[in-house]
């Protein structure tokens, strides 16, 4: 069976700095992989390399099988890849309802189909109750999960969660992180980034890749991950590698 | 068909046949013209209103499908071709031409678009003054849609027939896919690609759109004033007027520019014939008022205040999304 995402040592530059370095993954259909890793480390730079707003300079990104890296973003979602943004991005002067439409709109033309979905989708992201107000008032728990809907709405194959927790009181992250376990259910696959909610990461993801300064340093199931002293090292510097030895 | 189902249509189509009918009350030319060149410039906003407005580009290039329009208008005529036919052949050149202009203008993005679109319209009036074909400096005569004693009326009923295809477009337009993806593009154009819109496309045939109908507002305008030099239908005012009446009245709204004109133009005409020559600053003075205390218009802020009331109890939504309000 082809992967469902595969980069293949995947490097972006600006200009002299190396945001990603020679980075290689691969993930299976129905997985939820997390990309962790500290501030700067490189995460939004691969989300957006996968989802075609930026190309690499070297390397190759298959997914499904098609080569995207020099894919636009439009035709990206097209074929499959959905994504929310690190900093959440409703449409303000659109309503709740109305902002997850415009995934829909990607498979109906038709104005109340498109409304039929979206609130299928909202309803399960358990925000039926917000559908009819405005984007712009919402608080940023259920920012986050509109951008989660707008994107299933889209009946995406793979799904790119950047930050998805960020921001969030431990009680709201929790609350999502269990929806977000329940991605595959939708026949999507997850990959979230996150900075250092270890609690998220532990309960829902299959498995994790740790960034450093653009460069793969570990990769596995998340309870050996957090024990690799080149983790700790990344999050914590030298002195607590030394502790963990 | 959601067009026959909306009352918002009807009550236009009702507002536009009495509109229609104001010829009966008005009977002098001075004042038939000054009702032909607000619906025109209705009709004008409206169609601005699609790219503008709806997508959110703010164009100030229009005047140059405006130009194009009545001067395509002039040039086809004179090649003797039917005078109808050579409105639809002008407005053919103008939705061609912004097609050229669209193309390379909306690789910008914000301003730099807005200052691509007044260089398309300078450019062309420099051309239309420099050309032969064009008469130059001294203009075109205007060959006539309508003659007659009563041609005014006539103009009058033609702009109230363009006011009505132009919302008709709109209308459609704003309850489509097509609308909402306008609509995303010009909330956030990543955010519109990220759901699969391709927003170059989009933003395109929003300009071809309305710049087939700003054309055929032109060639009327120039055909019922007769005489066109290149000072006075492709001057930077015209695209300055067209946006600022959407605005007014609210861009991104099915009513805005038909209010905005109705107030803009005909408070134009009240001051001009008041004040004279200082009927300039009070509009301007309008102008500001507007921008800092109803940035979305009149029709937009009236919606706005409407929606107020509406907006999300936000305790109750964050203790059921699974956090406890902070």
């Amino acid at each position: 069976m082809t992967p469902i995402l595969e980069l293949q040592n995947v490097t972006k530059r600006f200009g002299g700095l190396r945001a990603v370095k020679s980075v290689s993954l691969t993930m299976n259909a129905g997985e939820i992989l997390f990309i962790i890793g500290p501030n700067g480390a490189g995460k939004t730079t691969i989300f957006n390399l996968i989802s075609g707003f930026l190309h690499p300079n070297e390397g190759v990104i298959l997914f499904a099988g098609n080569d995207t890296s020099r894919m636009a973003p439009h035709r990206a979602a097209r074929l499959g890849i959905g994504r929310t943004f690190q900093i959440v991005k409703p449409l303000p002067a659109l309503t709740v309802l109305e902002n997850v439409m415009l995934g829909a709109f990607m498979h109906t033309g038709n104005v109340a189909k498109a409304e039929e979905e979206s609130a299928r989708i909202l309803d399960f992201l358990q925000m039926s109750h917000l559908s009819r107000f405005p984007a712009s008032g919402l608080p940023l728990a259920a920012r986050k999960r509109l951008e989660i809907a707008r994107a299933l709405a889209t009946r995406p194959k793979l799904i790119l969660l950047d930050e998805v927790v960020s921001g969030l009181t431990t009680s709201e992250a929790l609350a999502l992180a269990s929806l977000v376990k329940r991605l595959p259910e939708w026949g999507v696959s997850v990959v979230g980034g996150v900075e250092h909610v270890m609690q998220v990461v532990m309960k829902i993801a299959d498995r994790v890749i740790v960034l450093d300064y653009g460069a793969k340093i570990a990769e596995g199931v998340p309870a050996d991950v957090v024990k690799m002293p080149e983790v700790i090292e990344a999050y914590l510097g030298p002195k607590f590698r030394e502790l963990t030895q | 068909m959601s067009l026959l189902k909306s009352w918002k249509f009807w009550a236009l189509l009702a507002a536009a046949l009495l509109w229609s009918r104001m010829p009966w009350f008005v009977s002098n030319n001075y004042q038939l013209q000054v009702l032909f060149r607000i619906t025109l410039f209705a009709a004008l906003g409206l169609a601005w209103d699609l790219v503008g407005g709806y997508a959110g580009q703010l164009s100030l290039g229009h005047v140059a499908f405006f130009g194009v329009g009545a001067y395509g208008l002039a040039l086809f005529a004179q090649l003797s071709i039917p005078v109808w036919i050579s409105l639809f052949l002008a407005a053919m050149v103008a939705t061609l031409f912004a097609a050229v202009i669209g193309i390379i203008s909306f690789r910008l993005r914000g301003p730099y678009f807005t200052l691509a679109t007044i260089a398309f319209g300078e450019v062309l009036r420099l051309i239309a003054t420099n050309l032969n074909v064009t008469g130059g400096a001294i203009g075109l005569t205007m060959p006539a849609l309508f003659t007659g004693r009563t041609f005014w009326r006539q103009f009058y009923l033609a702009s109230v027939a363009l006011v009505v295809l132009a919302f008709i477009t709109n209308f459609l337009v704003s309850r489509s896919r097509f609308g909402y993806y306008l609509m995303a593009i010009r909330e956030d154009e990543d955010t519109a690609s990220a759901v699969g819109i391709n927003t170059a496309r989009c933003k395109l045939q929003a300009l071809l759109l309305s710049a087939f109908l700003t054309a055929l507002a032109g060639a009327l305008y120039a055909s019922a004033f007769q005489f066109i030099v290149p000072d006075s239908v492709l001057t930077l005012d015209i695209s300055v007027q067209i946006s600022i009446i959407t605005m007014l009245g609210g861009a991104g709204t099915l009513l805005g520019p038909i209010v905005g004109a109705a107030l803009l133009l005909s408070a134009q005409e009240v001051f001009k014939n008041q004040f004279h020559e200082s009927h300039l600053l009070i509009y301007g003075i309008l102008i500001v008022i507007v921008v800092l205390f109803v940035p979305e218009g009149i029709v937009g802020g009236l919606q706005q205040l409407f929606r107020k009331r509406t907006s999300p109890p936000s305790t109750g939504a964050q203790a059921a999304l699974g956090g406890a309000a902070p």
